[in-house]
Formats: structure tokens, sequence, C-alpha cells
């Protein structure tokens, strides 16, 4: 066996043109990251706004509540079902809501769809994860609005004290919420009653959620509320219904996964191009090694460990530069509006965390392993006599 | 051009490192050209309908703001309207899918056809479809995707109202790219006054073809006054600036994607930049030889330049042609995709060709100047002095 510090030294022994490779390796860490970040933040915001002890009911085969409907009699039937929790006041916890969404002037001129929902006070005690966090909850009737965290400011109009004109209607923005950074953030809360006024909706309500009493009654109360004959309507727990939204994003992950492969194997033929120069150059080293007694299967790990070491520093460079630029992107576009899914705007505050890095880092071991294999096989298969001859 | 031979010979000298470096262009330049056709097919979608005459009527609110389908009628008395229809998102799951996999609207038969005739809708399924009050016109997108054939029945399920309807359908929109799915107002109407309902009285959006391409501005202008202080006030917009909003949303997006081509696009210019530099310093006796014997430094850093221009250029010709195959593929696999909307159709346009064609001819001379302008500038003394 070469000692581990022979692989090593070579990287270093050649500054220039190791920092060369390794940059192209840098890149692509840098694109696969960046996109990795951007999904999986896009997935996280989606994710986290499901609540395992919520129901989501909606018409049959409506896959998001912006193109449901629902009829009052469907809630008002579904409404008293057993199962459901109930609040200090013995009022059942099921939140009926409105979905809309209008255009939203932002401050550049631009315009986006924006979800505003429309819910009753009844809304807070079944989304426990939104809080008012300035302000306070809109007053029922008095043209008030509550605004996610995201929205706050991205909008002309969106903030505490000012009036936010969407609809038909003038809103007053009397509150802040926010909801563990989940996709609630991105949206505007009003009275559903108003709303519904607003739009002119011909049915008063897209969906209803429901707060389970306890986790054993959420599948017979979805099977109840699933096999009505009087409604087409369908409940799913509401971590299936976000995780479903997230799904859109899987579409986006092959269209990533394929670009950061593409690029890898290019920045793979990069790597090799390296490494076999090193062969080559270092052909009588490798004979003299051959001729001590080193084995192939020594020099053939000896190169392969350096390719890899090689990627190793390509993936520490490419890990800074696109944590740096994901911070730079932060500050500079504020969140990154995704328009995706359900027409609305989620907007989604870009994070590179360690498990994109993973997935960089493996792609940057693989253009290593892959780069590397080639000109170490040559290497190993170097007769001594002939590499010396060549010296 | 009498020097080819040497460029070409130069070429072959390390097979296996010219090809490892065409390969990593050819699979850059694949990568800038399949990046690129997202902006370009949007763009290509926006300039398709830029010059056309269509309008689009809204709720200045929103698109999900309706507005009531009487101000269709109003619209076509506006001086200089060709022709007017209301449409109304459906919202119809096809039952297999199980969930809206193609957009799907209630229109009016008897107009459709008079504001979409660059859509090439053969005259006798227009008139089936105002025949049969069960008719539906559809994209051949879909069709293709489900394996329909005109005359098939088929059941939607709304999620948007309380029904379920059959359809036949009797036409088709002849694009390969169209994924629309089109049926009659009053079949859904009677639907919904059959569950004692009110029936239809909304449109969606208007969608409004002038007749004269001039009128335009002065047509929107006046539909938005007609609209005034009313229930609800219209907002015109022009067919392309209206899917330019649609879709805005995704800018952030692609914006990041473009960010990334440019990466990229970084990444070819290393690879090629390192190998030439390699190949030079591996032939620095070899130039000194031919400088010795009377080469110009100019016959020097043409060669040598040319040498990386040739293979950048055919390695991005290659990359360009697989990035048509491969996204020609993609098309047949992907269909219509609701969250990206027209950015799902990966086009290689020829904007996009030459531009692949110009990226890999910058990057051979891009990765060729540098060392072959050193190595022709080097002092022939100097090289032959390190090398023996």
């Amino acid at each position: 066996m070469l000692p581990l510090s022979y692989s090593l030294r070579n990287v270093q022994a050649r500054p220039g043109r190791t920092l060369m490779t390794a940059s192209v390796i840098a890149l692509v860490v840098v694109a696969s990251s960046l996109f990795l970040g951007l999904i999986s933040s896009l997935k996280r915001t989606l994710v986290t706004s499901g609540n395992p002890r919520n129901l989501v009911v909606m018409r049959k085969g409506s896959d998001n509540d912006g193109s449901s409907q629902l009829t009052i009699e469907a809630y008002q039937a579904i409404r008293y079902f057993d199962g459901i929790a109930r609040d200090a006041q013995d009022q059942p916890l099921a939140s009926p809501e409105l979905v809309v969404q209008p255009f939203f002037h932002t401050r550049d001129g631009g315009r986006e769809n924006v979800l505003v929902r429309g819910v009753e006070p009844v809304a807070l005690a079944v989304h426990d994860s939104v809080h008012i966090v300035e302000g306070r909850m809109f007053l029922p009737s008095q043209g008030e609005a509550v605004v996610g965290r995201s929205v706050l400011g991205r909008y002309a109009g969106a903030e505490l004290g000012n009036v936010l004109e969407f609809g038909r209607g003038k809103w007053k923005v009397v509150g802040i919420f926010d909801a563990d950074g989940s996709s609630f953030e991105s949206e505007v809360w009003v009275d559903v009653r108003e709303l519904a006024n607003d739009a002119k909706r011909p049915f008063p309500y897209s969906g209803i959620r429901l707060r389970a009493a306890t986790p054993s009654d959420i599948e017979p109360l979805q099977r109840r509320i699933n096999d009505d004959p009087r409604f087409a309507i369908e409940a799913q727990r509401e971590t299936d219904y976000y995780a479903k939204q997230s799904e859109s994003a899987n579409s986006l992950y092959v269209l990533v996964i394929g670009i950061a492969v593409l690029a890898g194997i290019g920045a793979g033929f990069g790597a090799a191009n390296t490494m076999y120069a090193a062969v080559q150059a270092r052909t009588a080293e490798i004979g003299t090694l051959r001729a001590l007694g080193f084995s192939r299967r020594a020099i053939l790990l000896a190169f392969q460990v350096e390719a890899v070491a090689l990627a190793g520093v390509g993936f520490v460079i490419g890990a800074a530069c696109a944590l740096g630029l994901a911070a730079l992107l932060r500050v500079m576009l504020g969140g990154v509006a995704f328009g995706a899914a359900t027409f609305t705007t989620n907007v989604v505050t870009l994070r590179v965390r360690s498990g994109d890095l993973l997935g960089a880092l493996g792609l940057a071991v693989v253009i290593g392993l892959f780069g590397g294999f080639g000109p170490a096989w040559r290497a190993a298969r170097m007769r001594p006599i002939d590499a010396l001859r060549k010296a | 051009m009498k020097y080819l031979g040497l460029v070409l010979a130069n070429l072959g000298r390390n097979k296996l490192r010219s090809a490892l470096t065409g390969a990593a262009i050819m699979l850059a330049v694949l990568l800038v050209c399949l990046l690129l056709t997202m902006p370009a097919g949007l763009d290509l979608f926006l300039n398709n309908i830029a010059n056309n005459t269509r309008i689009s009527v809204h709720n200045k609110a929103g698109i999900v703001y309706a507005m009531p389908s009487s101000f269709t009628r109003k619209v076509r008395q506006v001086d200089g309207v060709a022709a007017a229809v209301a449409m109304t998102w459906f919202g119809g799951a096809f039952e297999e899918a199980g969930r809206v996999t193609f957009p799907n609207f209630a229109v009016e038969g008897e107009h459709i056809g008079a504001v979409y005739p660059d859509y090439n809708i053969p005259p006798e399924q227009l008139a089936d479809f105002r025949r049969y009050r069960d008719g539906a016109i559809v994209g051949r997108q879909t069709m293709k995707k489900y394996g329909w054939k005109i005359g098939d029945r088929v059941t939607l399920r709304s999620a948007v109202w309380p029904v379920a309807l059959d359809f036949r359908i009797v036409g088709e929109i002849p694009s390969d790219r169209a994924p629309l799915f089109w049926m009659n107002r009053e079949y859904l109407d009677e639907a919904l006054k059959a569950q004692g309902r009110p029936g239809l009285t909304i449109a969606g959006i208007i969608w409004v073809r002038a007749a004269d391409p001039t009128r335009v501005n002065a047509i929107m202008r006046q539909i938005d006054e007609m609209s005034r202080n009313s229930e609800a006030e219209t907002a015109c917009e022009t067919e392309k600036s209206f899917f330019a909003n649609f879709f805005g949303s995704l800018q952030g997006f692609v914006t990041i994607i473009l960010v990334v081509t440019a990466l990229v696009a970084l990444c070819i210019v290393f690879i090629a930049a390192n190998t030439a530099s390699m190949g030079v310093r591996e032939r620095a006796a070899e130039i000194a030889i031919l400088k010795a014997i009377g080469f110009g430094r100019r016959v020097i850093f043409g060669t040598l330049l040319a040498e990386a221009v040739t293979l950048s250029t055919v390695a991005g010709l290659a990359g360009v042609l697989l990035s048509k195959v491969l996204t020609d593929a993609l098309r047949a696999f992907a269909g219509w995709s609701p969250s990206l909307g027209p950015l799902s159709s990966f086009i290689v346009t020829s904007a996009v060709i030459v531009q692949g064609i110009f990226l890999s001819l910058f990057v051979g001379m891009l990765a060729g100047i540098v060392p072959s302008y050193g190595a022709a500038r080097k002092p022939v003394v100097a090289t032959l002095h390190e090398v023996f």
C-alpha cells in the first residue's frame, strides 16, 4: 500500500492544474447544490404547511383548494360529524375556507396571483402553526386583512396599517402572521364572507379544514366523508395534501438532476484529462514504484485516491461558493417566487442545507471516481520496464 | 488551409485527450442548449401570439374574479370587434387521471371558431361542435396522450362545479402542442339548472378578436371604459401580455436557471483552456523547432488556435444535434405540465441552435487564445533551453 500522503501531496504538487480541475468540479457543485437547495426549500415550505391531525375536505378531483368549490349544505353536514375536535365552547374545529387568487401588484410594477384565504376566527385554532406576531387578527366585516410574513413589503400596501388593494375592495392590514416558514406565510387572510362577496363566488367555500379529536379519529372521519353519497367530496390528511402539492416540484427534480448529471459527466471528462496528464508526467515514478515492489492494486488505489482528493478540493471550494451565492441571492432577490403548483405565488427563502450539499458531495466523489479510474487503470497496467525505459 | 493537415494531426496525436475534451464541450453545449430551450420555448410561445389580434378581457381584480357572461354581448357590439367568446374554467378531471391534467373550458360553440381562426379547426368539426350539445373539441396533444379519437366519449368530473359530464369528441385542434379541451357552455348551463341551481351566468375570460390590428388599443380602451363603475370592471390585455403575465411568476426560477447556465458555460471554458494549455506545454520543443526552422509567430498562433476552435466547433455541433434529439424525445414523453405551462415545452428553436454554435466557437477561441499566444511569443532559445 502506498501511504495516503503520497496521493495527497501529489494533489498539491501542481497547484495551478489542481486548481483548474478543482474549479470545474466546484462549478458543478455550485450548480447542483443551488438547484437542490432551491427545490428542497420549495418542498420544505409546502410540506411543513401540513398538520398531521388535520384533514382537508375538497370536491372530488380537485388537487388544490384554489380549484375546488363546496356548497354550504356540504359544510353544514360535515361540521357536526363525529370525531372532529371541539374547542372550549364546544364548537367543532372545522374551518370553512374560501381560496381566491386575485392579482397583487408588486412594488416593481409586476403582477402576481396571491393566495387570499377567507377564514373564520376558528381558522387560527385549526391551523395552530399560524400566529399573529404583530398587530391583531382581523375583525369580521370591517374590510380588514392579516398578511403572512413573506407577503409583507413584497406588494404595494402590504404593510401594517396600510391599505392593500385587491379584488374589488380595499383592505386595511391590521396584523402580520408567521407560520414556521410554511406556505401560509405567502398568504393573505380575510373574513370568509367578505371575500365571497368580493369575489362573487357562486359557492361560498372552497373547502373545509378539520381538526380530528384524536389521531385515531382521522381514518373513520375520512372514510365517512369520502363515502357520503350526497356530495362528491373527498377528505385527505393535510400532510398528504401538501405532500402532493410539493410533488409538483418533482418534475423540477428530474430537470435539475438531469442537468447536474450532465454537467457532472462533463466535469468528469475534465478530471480524467488532468489525471491522464498526471499519470503521463509521472511515468518514471510509477515505473520506479513498481520496481520497488508496490503492487498494481496499490498504484491503482493511489491514483484513484488522488482523483477523489482532487474532487474533494473542488467540493470544498464549490460548497463555500454555493453557500455564499445562496446568501447573496437571498439578499438580492429576497425570496424566490414560485408560481408553480396552484398558480399562486409561493415565496420561498432559498437555503442550501446539509442535505443539498450531501447530494453535491456525492456527485463530486462520483466525478472523482469516474474521472480517475481510467488514468489510474492505465498507471496500474504500466509495465515497469517500459516505464523505466521511457525515463 | 495548407496547415489544415498539421492542425488535424495535432488533434490526433493524443486521441484520448481530444476525445475527452470534445466530449466535455459537447456535454456542456448540450446542457446550455437544453436550458436555453426553456426561456426560448416561452419566447416562441409568446412571439407566436404576438402579432395576432386577440384580446383578453378579464376582471381587473384577477382571472379568478368572474364577469357576468352577458357582458360578452356588449363586447361584440364594440366597433372593430370581429368576434368574442366567453370562456369559463371547468376544472374537469379525466376519470383515469383523477386530477386536472389538461386545461378545459366551457365556451360558446357558435363563436369559438371565429375567435380562433388561426387554430385551423376544420369547419365541419366546428359545425358538429355547434350541433351536439355534448360535443367537445380537444387539442391533439391531449388526444394523443390518452389515445382518444374523434367520436370517442369521455367523462370529466369538475372540481369547480358540482357536476360530472359526458362528452363526445367531435373535433381536434390540429397542433401537437395544444392541450386544450373545449366544451359547450349550454351543456354545463343545463346540467347546473337540472340541479336547481342558477345556471352558468359568469365568464372567466372573454376572448376578443379585433378585425384590424391597428384598432386593438382603441378596442381595449373602449371595453374597459364600458365596464367602468360596474360590478365587474375589466382589464383588457393583448394575448401576448396576458400570457407573459400569467407565466411572469416563474421569473425568479428562470433567472436562477439562466445564472446556472452562465456558470456551466464558464465551466466549459475552464475545461477547454486546461486541455489546450496541457497540449501546448507538451509540445514546447516541437513549437520551438518549428520556429527555429523559420515558421512565423502568426502561423504558430494560428494553427494552435485553429486546433482549439476546430475541436470545440465539432464538439459543439454534436452537442446542438444531441440537444435536438433529446428534446424531441422529451416532448414525446412529457406533456403539458400545469405548473410549468409553456416552459414545459422544450423546443430547440433556430435561435438556440445559433447560440449553441456561437458558444462553442467562443469557447474554442477563449480556450485557445492564451496558451497559443504564449507559445507563439516565447523566444525560441528559451524554449529550446528548457527542453534540451
